[in-house]
């Protein structure tokens, strides 16, 4: 009688271990289990999961402007509303880099691994000047490029791609509220400037 | 005998349904990567807001002058400069914030010529991760960026 009790306390002590535990490790916590390393180059062919026709019809998208400079600062102030940090912006090629973090989660007090976190473990992204910082480069980092093209006579086209958790972005949805914004910014561009 | 090997198994049970349970809920919580937000690329109503804090028109003609001022303003600052595009109008730079060396406060200011008289500069301040939402800060970019604006033009 008294040994099945203690059995039961056991095991009630068990699962009481094992929900902290699950609390305490939110998911499956190492950030190197989290993301895929890609060791061959035809992985990364194979990586896109929609159709690239429909990707790219929906970063796309075409104005019916010849005044390319006033695209580009569209583009970067818009950039700017959505808190990015511009890094790349060449005027000739038509070209706007930035990146952002947004909060998704807070490794901090709660992740044990953010303090095993090796920042020397993927290439990809931590050969910039801050390798030794903050660890949410990974998950949390938002990177965009923009580009603009000419596209017949008359006629401007931006592509914009925009990669979050390492991954390209396939939804549709952020890119429509992307060109919503930059309307928006070229409307009270053109107010303005009249 | 077997009523031993059945109590063995019996004190094995509350280990394998501890270590189950552990399992079950590591698998309910998953390894995955989040989902993509849909909201990854819209502005915020903060943000809004914040955009007349982080917008001042001075009446300067010479674009390039605003550009110079805003950069040795920036140096005042300690910052570092990062980039800077004479055609576009676009600075950007870092620093280490104090008293924790480990944070870092990137800005990004844009100058664009509003009139032929006006030019207005856009200045935002980013901390670790997070934009920066006091209008105190950006007043006092703002105060350091008139003072060499004064400074270059004479």
């Amino acid at each position: 009688m008294t040994a099945s009790r203690h059995s039961v306390k056991r095991t009630s002590n068990l699962v009481a271990a094992g929900f902290l535990l699950t609390l305490w490790l939110p998911g499956c916590s190492p950030y190197e289990l989290r993301h895929e390393n890609q060791w061959n180059a035809r992985e990364q062919i194979w990586l896109s999961e929609s159709s690239q026709l429909k990707v790219r019809s929906a970063q796309s998208r075409v104005y019916d402007t010849t005044d390319r400079r006033r695209l580009l600062e569209a583009i970067v102030s818009t950039l700017q509303d959505l808190d990015f940090k511009v890094e790349v912006l060449d005027d000739e090629l038509g070209i706007v880099s930035g990146k952002k973090f947004v909060n998704i989660e807070e490794p901090f007090g709660t992740d044990p691994t953010y303090f095993f976190y090796r920042p020397d473990t993927i290439l990809l992204l931590t050969r910039n000047y801050r390798t030794w910082g903050p660890f949410w480069h990974r998950s949390n980092l938002v990177r965009f490029t923009a580009t603009i093209r000419p596209r017949g006579e008359t006629q401007l086209m931006v592509r914009v791609n925009t990669q979050f958790y390492l991954r390209a972005v396939e939804d549709p949805a952020p890119y429509q509220t992307f060109f919503r914004t930059l309307e928006q910014a070229l409307f009270v561009q053109g107010q303005t400037a009249e | 005998m077997r009523s031993n090997h059945k109590g063995r198994s019996m004190r094995c049970t509350p280990w394998v349904s501890g270590c189950l349970l552990i399992a079950a809920c590591l698998l309910v919580s998953g390894c995955q990567a989040p989902e993509t937000p849909k909201d990854l690329l819209v502005p915020t109503e903060a943000q809004l807001k914040l955009r007349n804090i982080q917008t001042r028109t001075f009446d300067v003609t010479d674009r390039n002058l605003a550009i110079r001022a805003v950069i040795s303003s920036l140096q005042d600052l300690g910052f570092i400069i990062e980039r800077a595009n004479d055609s576009l109008g676009l600075v950007t730079a870092a620093r280490f914030a104090e008293p924790n060396y480990y944070d870092v406060v990137s800005i990004t200011v844009t100058v664009r010529q509003q009139t032929p008289e006006r030019l207005t500069v856009r200045v935002n301040a980013i901390y670790n991760n997070k934009p920066l939402d006091d209008p105190k800060v950006y007043q006092n970019f703002f105060a350091a960026l008139e003072r060499s604006i004064f400074l270059a033009k004479e």
